[in-house]
């Protein structure tokens, strides 16, 4: 090819790169527009406060009632009980794959927690339904087995990947020179890793968190089969063992019977919004702490 | 990059373009049903409870009739009709009527739906088999259903505590139709609704694991559906008298006050290859099918 031909060829792959890179941050944008378009009639028909605050969410009474908060509720307990498994089994689990695990056992543990993240969720609800709920409800005498604790330790599962991944880059990051500096001057592994190590790494390791939160508010198809699907306010600790409906499983359920443009479409809508937003949040949020990680290694 | 990385390059992009270029939908909106009906390929699409029997009736139909292509698949009535009307479906499957509001927005896509009878079916009440009930009173078992009637002690079962209630999900036309003949009172009280405890499950069969495994638990499911891990309940009708336990003949001669009609749905009168199919399923064949999976079947069986 010839220096001409090879130029313009150039030209139409930079640009063509260069569209779909513009192309995605246009659909985010749309999705966007698109959910807020479709959201605003429910803000206008009712007031915010019965939207956010209401404890009622009866779409099909007469008249109908929209209040989010027990789904919103029902979303940050099984979300909460989601992190408060996860972030701590991630974490040590990172820790140990990085710092203390020998290489060989390394390369058997990363490929094994990655397979974690490719299981479908379908899988981990039909898991939970038939055979993880149950076993807990005897175990812990629960009147059904179908509840939030159930979805936060289905989620856990979904979110530890994410979580060890991406903390265990950040683990890896911190300059080698750091802990030798330490453990010159006296300091055990432990109180290395402990004191060092993870402090250094800290900007990674809430990003770590931060992506595993949004995966687990994001999910739907798991705990749609396993916390019971009753929107519920859930009250207390006891509210763990009890049903809850989150706000993914409430649109996956009814946006299929749901006339179009109606004030529960609308409704519906709202709640994708919310999700959206949240979901969005976390994520630039996990992205400004990566960002810091990646100064605080230079 | 090489030469010849660069053709690829080029060459997957050109690919992704024309693909994404010949995504188009190409089921019209409104007019007919899409451009498959008379070609020889139905897309069947709706209820959960109908979804065995039009397994069943695609693999009788293709038996006789190879050349017809026939797409099977659920997600509730709701969305059933949702697909005919957006014209991604040829049959809708509905366990319940077509509502008003459906009617007006075919209307405005410039479609008639028509309802076709093909079987019917009772609602079965189910509770867990270490449950004692026998019977409940259709009013008692509504005050059940919105939270009125908490205790068991109340509806007819003392001591076994609170009662754990297993519904459908909103959509299912299940759901809809047990909240029409039972949560609204026959639709005398449409204020009345599922009381939220309610454990909205996503299938027939969610519901009967359900019962099955929890021992204070109530749900319903399609007649067809029952299986001995359950254990049914008879209605006392509202009007009072004996109970009636649900079964083909009480769905039939009308005396079981928890049934309904299961149809398939279409975008004006069938012609072509829908029209074949819903003959044969209204005929002895399909009928016979009916029977079998556990339905009523309906006129000359």
């Amino acid at each position: 090819m010839d220096q001409g031909r090879r130029r313009s060829w150039e030209w139409v792959v930079e640009r063509l790169i260069k569209a779909a890179g513009v192309f995605a941050i246009v659909f985010v944008v749309l999705i966007f527009a698109f959910l807020l378009w479709d959201a605003l009639p429910i803000f206008r028909e009712r007031p915010l406060r019965e939207l956010l605050a209401g404890g009622r969410w009866s779409p099909t009474a007469e008249p109908p009632q929209f209040g989010m908060l027990p789904l919103l509720l029902g979303s940050l307990y099984v979300t909460a009980g989601a992190l408060l498994l996860a972030v701590p089994l991630g974490l040590a689990t990172a820790v140990f794959i990085a710092d203390v695990a020998p290489p060989r056992l390394q390369e058997v543990l990363k490929p094994t927690v990655d397979l974690l993240a490719a299981i479908p969720s379908v899988v981990f609800g039909f898991l939970g339904l038939l055979l993880v709920g149950p076993w807990l409800a005897r175990w812990l005498n629960l009147p059904v087995a179908q509840f939030a604790a159930l979805g936060s330790l289905m989620l856990a599962l979904m979110a530890i990947p994410t979580i060890v991944s991406v903390s265990e880059d950040a683990i890896r990051a911190v300059p080698r020179s750091l802990r030798d500096n330490s453990l010159a001057l006296g300091a055990t592994h432990w109180q290395t890793i402990s004191r060092v190590v993870v402090p250094a790494a800290r900007s990674g390791i809430v990003a770590a968190v931060l992506l595993g939160l949004g995966r687990a508010i994001g999910e739907t198809m798991t705990v749609l089969m396993v916390t019971g699907n009753a929107a519920v306010i859930p009250r207390g600790l006891q509210g763990f063992l009890r049903p809850v409906e989150t706000m993914t499983a409430t649109i996956a359920a009814e946006m299929g019977e749901t006339a179009y443009r109606t004030s529960h479409y609308h409704a519906l809508f709202a709640i994708g919004l919310i999700l959206f937003v949240v979901t969005f949040l976390t994520n630039t949020l996990a992205d400004l702490a990566l960002g810091r990680a990646g100064r605080a290694a230079r | 990059m090489t030469r010849m990385g660069r053709s690829t390059l080029a060459g997957i992009l050109a690919l992704a373009v024309a693909a994404a270029a010949g995504c188009s939908r190409t089921g019209g909106t409104g007019g007919q049903a899409g451009p498959g009906a008379g070609a020889g390929s139905i897309r069947q699409i709706g209820s959960t409870t109908m979804l065995a029997l039009a397994e069943k009736w695609r693999g009788g139909f293709n038996a006789s009739h190879p050349d017809v292509s026939i797409a099977v698949s659920g997600g509730g009535s709701g969305t059933g009709i949702k697909a005919l009307i957006s014209g991604t479906a040829e049959i809708a499957d509905s366990s319940r009527d077509v509502k008003a509001e459906e009617m007006k927005q075919a209307e405005a896509a410039g479609m008639k739906l028509v309802s076709h009878l093909v079987a019917r079916d009772g609602m079965a009440v189910i509770v867990n088999p270490a449950n004692p009930l026998r019977e409940i009173p259709l009013a008692v078992l509504s005050d059940v259903y919105v939270g009125k009637t908490r205790d068991w002690g109340q509806a007819g079962a003392p001591g076994l505590g609170a009662i754990q209630i297993a519904s459908r999900d909103s959509a299912s036309g299940t759901y809809e139709m047990f909240r029409e003949t039972v949560v609204t009172l026959g639709g005398r009280d449409k204020s009345r609704d599922y009381a939220p405890e309610a454990l909205k499950q996503t299938s027939n069969e969610a519901v009967l694991a359900l019962v099955g495994q929890t021992k204070n638990a109530i749900g319903y499911v399609g007649l067809g559906y029952v299986n001995d891990t359950v254990k049914v309940v008879a209605i006392i009708p509202e009007r009072g008298g004996a109970a009636v336990a649900p079964s083909a003949e009480t769905v039939s001669s009308g005396g079981y006050p928890l049934a309904r009609s299961l149809y398939c749905v279409t975008n004006g009168e069938p012609t072509g290859a829908v029209k074949t199919y819903l003959d044969w399923i209204k005929g002895a064949e399909g009928q016979a099918i009916v029977r079998e999976l556990g339905f009523v079947p309906v006129g000359a069986p």
